[in-house]
């Protein structure tokens, strides 16, 4: 597994996924809707599947010594690593809008989501809605993205309608908290992220595999 | 004789297809030359044998062992090719086959560069940059570079020029000569009639010959008729 993932990296991956790992340091913007940067993330791996496509990349996987569910499990490896770099990325400015600029004034006034670990629940969210809205779907016929994409991105606008929404009903003020406060709150909401990350990624790849077994290459 | 692969009545429908019942066997040491018209049913049989192409029903097994469940190990031990290479148009030969040797344990790095220098193959070229015939050679490349046991091949002389094909077949000899079993589909007869041991005849989906060349020509072929002749002969009944 190991192997294809390596291949993933260095055969199929467009570098664009690779530099969009960077859009995790927009947590830094004050008034900016950091969620979007996530979303840019998703668009960074879109384009290694298009790539992947347009390079036969499926033929070409399917003559190595792997088996069909391999070559699903290979491509959820490679999301997975990508977003999970992404994830530690974002994380350093949430630790330090958290920590050593807690109190800093433009973050303070800032309107829109903090970055907290609120914010890291619902990237987590939105990338397991990734994994099972477009890569479940790509393996749907193993090489159709555009429906699968344009359904993930109808529904990622709605997670960051959502995340940017639900701070301003004064019951939820508490999810935009700055440093510390309400720490339980944001760690409930982190740890609510993870396990649905994990969840939607482990039941989108078991459908994929069923699926994709199926399929005549 | 060992049986290398065995394939009993393996089925595989499309709504306007149907490849009915295929049985048949490679055995080491043996050139299969397998024949049929365009839209027999050659490739949808490889594919087929490879689970590129998922079948309704049938059994297919390498060296003892089902397909199903074991086609790491038994990709390790096969070499298989789909004409010209048209993967990867716009990287580097030499960058493809960086990563597919890390696949294969007993990757031959001596007998890709033998290989690499009989086909005239520069590795610092992208497929893109290749002719039809070239791009055959390059994907020839990958299947013979990993000891394979068994080659299937679809179509590996489509797009050569009559010196590459004829290399390509002596090629072919060399290997069963040394034990390995090769199965390629063809619809250009005199390739069998040069190096083929077997035929397998396809016709609408169903085999309709298995045997050794000697065979064919004893059973099919009528008074001074060629394996040309005799199988356009039987093409043409079959549409009667």
């Amino acid at each position: 597994m190991i192997t294809l993932l390596k291949k993933e990296m260095k055969l199929t991956a467009s570098p664009v996924s690779y530099l969009f790992i960077l859009f995790g340091l927009l947590a830094f913007l004050p008034g900016y809707p950091i969620l979007i940067g996530t979303f840019f993330l998703c668009l960074g791996l879109f384009q290694s599947f298009q790539s992947a496509r347009e390079a036969n990349d499926m033929l070409y996987t399917a003559l190595l010594p792997v088996a069909k569910r391999d070559m699903v499990k290979g491509k959820y490896m490679f999301c997975i690593v990508i977003e999970l770099c992404y994830v530690i990325l974002t994380t350093v400015p949430v630790l330090v809008r958290m920590t050593v600029w807690s109190d800093a004034a433009v973050y303070r006034s800032n309107a829109l989501m903090n970055a907290n670990l609120v914010y890291l629940g619902f990237v987590f969210l939105m990338l397991g809605l990734f994994n099972l809205i477009f890569v479940g779907g790509f393996f749907k016929t193993g090489y159709q993205f555009a429906r699968p994409f344009v359904a993930f991105i109808i529904v990622a606008f709605f997670v960051v309608g959502i995340g940017e929404t639900l701070f301003h009903i004064p019951a939820l003020s508490a999810l935009n908290a700055f440093g510390f406060t309400h720490i339980g709150l944001q760690a409930g909401v982190w740890l609510t992220g993870t396990v649905a990350f994990t969840w939607l990624t482990a039941v989108s790849m078991c459908r994929a595999i069923k699926r994709f077994e199926r399929i005549d290459l | 004789m060992m049986a290398l692969c065995e394939i009993k009545d393996l089925t595989k429908s499309y709504p306007s297809f149907r490849l009915s019942d295929i049985s048949f066997s490679l055995n080491a040491g043996r050139i299969t030359g397998f024949i049929g018209r365009n839209g027999a049913g050659k490739t949808t049989t490889i594919k087929s044998m490879l689970g590129l192409a998922q079948p309704d029903c049938g059994e297919i097994r390498y060296f003892d062992l089902p397909f199903s469940g074991n086609e790491r190990e038994i990709k390790q031990r096969i070499g298989f090719s789909t004409g010209a290479v048209n993967y990867y148009p716009k990287r580097k030969i030499k960058h493809i086959v960086a990563v597919t040797k890390t696949f294969y344990p007993n990757w031959d790095e001596r007998a890709y560069k033998e290989y690499l220098e009989l086909f005239s193959l520069d590795e610092n070229k992208m497929p893109c940059e290749l002719s039809e015939g070239m791009k055959v050679k390059c994907n020839l490349l990958l299947a013979l570079s990993h000891k394979a046991e068994i080659l299937i091949l679809d179509e590996p002389t489509s797009g050569l020029d009559p010196f590459s094909r004829d290399e390509l077949l002596t090629i072919f000899i060399e290997l069963k000569n040394r034990g390995v079993a090769v199965l390629f589909s063809t619809h250009i007869t005199s390739d069998i009639e040069k190096c083929a041991d077997d035929i397998l005849y396809i016709q609408n989906g169903k085999i309709v010959a298995h045997c050794s060349k000697e065979e064919f020509a004893a059973n099919c072929c009528k008074d001074g008729e060629t394996l040309e002749e005799s199988i356009l002969r039987m093409e043409r009944d079959n549409r009667i």
